[in-house]
């Protein structure tokens, strides 16, 4: 015999055995690294009634066709990085459903007339929109570019780096 | 109407015409860049290790005369001392140089500065007595270095709490030992620097109520999102305006901390700041043009975009045919693509260059695209109609 033990600790032709476990791979280096950067404990901004007692004034003030006043309400306080998924969906289907109502034209107006703080809420509805409801993509740009027109570059930048998120 | 602006070129010491002005440096993006005190010399960092100082000859042109090689890679930052004549480097090699003039042979000597920092250095000034300088890193710590004079190298102190990420400005408050950083963990600190080594003998002050030793939190301002690209206080002291990331631009007085006056501006981000006066200041960034912002007690406004371009007269001489054949060219109703700014790329350094009677009347500007321009705050009131400073 060759004095070699061909065996051990593997046959010929495998691999060694402890890639039969990957697990390895899967650990979260970032938790154990302690210089890791973690955002500010996050506050909640909006309740969970307060964006239900909201949605149902905005739905109250389309009823009355009183769009601009809808659009100002929907704007106001927005669940930014609300633990809470449904609230944040919640709220975004209020915003969206003012945006539906508006007649093409009164939008110039109603954009004018918002605050700057208003526009970058609305210029952050306008990208979740963008990504959730691709296929409103058409109405979504038109109050893009009257967003734009008020807020510019800067309102979008807002929106790249804000890390709640609406 | 048509608004006239003229500014001094760096290349050119003489009056200048509304051309753009030249290039000082061709495919080098500036890192930073620092006048010396009569504005002889120019200290410029760029992309690569080396750092070169420019003199002014004799038709008025800054040539190059020096070049620093000391620092391995690229050098992030410069800043020259004006009174004590002494220029500080620091790069992405962990180093820091302080480079001393030798009166017999004209060169200048490097001397090293122990940062003991394990990320690159971003950011460095001296301090208002020159007897101490402050060096941001991506170490996340603040590096605050004196001279000792017993080993003769420059040793440094740190301030790391709770700085939590890279440090990409500093400024020095007049008094020389308060300091204000801003960083990358979307904050703006201010932090006792008094270095009982070198007998400082800090006095109260609404920024610092009570007597706190080197490293001490003072206020800490979170606003937004944006990393903090550049911070200055206002030339007393008093005020402390800083620019982010999220194309704000922030004001806070010393008397009232607790409110911070916001402009969320329309343009993209800032990366740079400067007071012209108590009550207003430059910003720049990455719509390569500085703008003014006005300071009133009560408030913070947008001024001006102090950058405006004669429209060229050979545009308004053309002839129908050219327009067509223009139009044909380049298949659009206008040329969209040309920049109508004196800087053609990101500005990222920006630095008083004389002042009087407390206000600053050139500045000068520094970018990604090479130039190096100096604007002449007189010439900009006149040109733009309702512009106070």
């Amino acid at each position: 015999s060759s004095g070699i033990n061909a065996e051990w600790p593997l046959r010929p032709g495998e691999m060694s055995k402890n890639t039969n476990s990957s697990a390895f791979r899967t650990v979260d280096v970032d938790a154990y690294d302690e210089d890791q950067y973690e955002d500010d404990a996050r506050e909640d901004a909006s309740g969970v009634q307060e964006v239900q007692d909201r949605a149902a004034q905005v739905k109250q003030l389309l009823n009355q066709t009183k769009c601009k006043d809808a659009l100002k309400l929907a704007l106001q306080n927005p669940p930014l990085g609300h633990k809470d998924t449904s609230v944040k969906q919640q709220n975004y289907e209020t915003v969206i459903s003012v945006l539906k109502a508006f007649r093409t034209p009164d939008i110039d107006q109603a954009v004018e007339d918002l605050s700057s703080t208003e526009v970058d809420v609305l210029m952050k509805y306008l990208y979740k929109g963008f990504t959730c409801n691709p296929d409103k993509s058409a109405s979504f740009l038109l109050w893009h570019e009257k967003a734009v027109k008020k807020g510019g570059m800067g309102s979008i930048i807002r929106v790249m780096v804000d890390r709640k998120g609406v | 109407k048509q608004w006239y602006q003229r500014r001094v070129a760096i290349t050119a010491g003489i009056k200048m015409s509304t051309n753009t002005p030249q290039q000082l440096f061709v495919n080098e993006p500036i890192s930073s860049h620092a006048f010396n005190k009569d504005l002889s010399q120019v200290v410029v960092s760029n992309a690569s290790a080396e750092t070169h100082i420019f003199k002014k000859g004799a038709g008025g042109k800054y040539v190059l005369d020096t070049t620093l090689k000391e620092h391995l890679e690229r050098v992030t930052s410069v800043d020259w001392a004006p009174n004590s004549n002494r220029i500080v480097t620091c790069a992405g090699d962990r180093n820091a140089y302080v480079w001393n003039l030798q009166q017999d042979t004209g060169e200048w000597q490097p001397c090293l500065v122990l940062l003991r920092i394990n990320r690159a250095a971003t950011y460095v000034r001296w301090s208002p007595n020159e007897d101490r300088f402050a060096v941001g890193s991506g170490a996340r710590l603040l590096s605050v270095c004196y001279f000792d004079p017993e080993n003769n190298w420059w040793v440094s102190k740190h301030i790391k709490k709770p700085i939590r990420s890279t440090i990409l400005c500093v400024d020095w408050h007049p008094t020389n030992y308060l300091l204000a950083v801003g960083s990358c963990d979307f904050k703006c600190r201010v932090f006792s620097s008094a270095l009982k080594e070198l007998s400082d003998k800090p006095q109260t002050s609404p920024w610092m109520p009570k007597l706190s030793k080197f490293g001490t939190l003072l206020v800490e301002f979170s606003t937004n999102n944006g990393w903090v690209h550049g911070v200055k206080f206002s030339p007393s002291g008093a005020q402390l305006a800083w620019v982010s990331h999220d194309s704000s631009v922030n004001v806070v007085s010393m008397d009232n901390q607790t409110k911070v006056f916001t402009v969320l501006t329309a343009s993209l981000p800032y990366c740079c700041l400067l007071w012209l006066s108590e009550d207003s200041f430059v910003a720049a960034g990455h719509d390569n043009c500085p703008d003014l912002f006005n300071v009133s007690r009560d408030d913070v406004k947008y001024g001006a975009r102090l950058d405006i371009k004669k429209e060229k007269l050979s545009e308004h001489n053309m002839s129908a045919m050219a327009r067509f054949q223009k139009l044909d060219e380049h298949g659009l109703t206008e040329t969209g693509t040309k920049l109508h700014t004196t800087h053609v790329n990101c500005i990222t350094d920006i630095r008083a260059a004389a002042t009087s009677n407390g206000k600053v009347t050139r500045f000068s500007t520094s970018g990604k695209d090479g130039k190096l321009v100096i604007w002449e705050v007189n010439a900009l009131c006149s040109a733009i109609q309702g512009l106070s400073i």
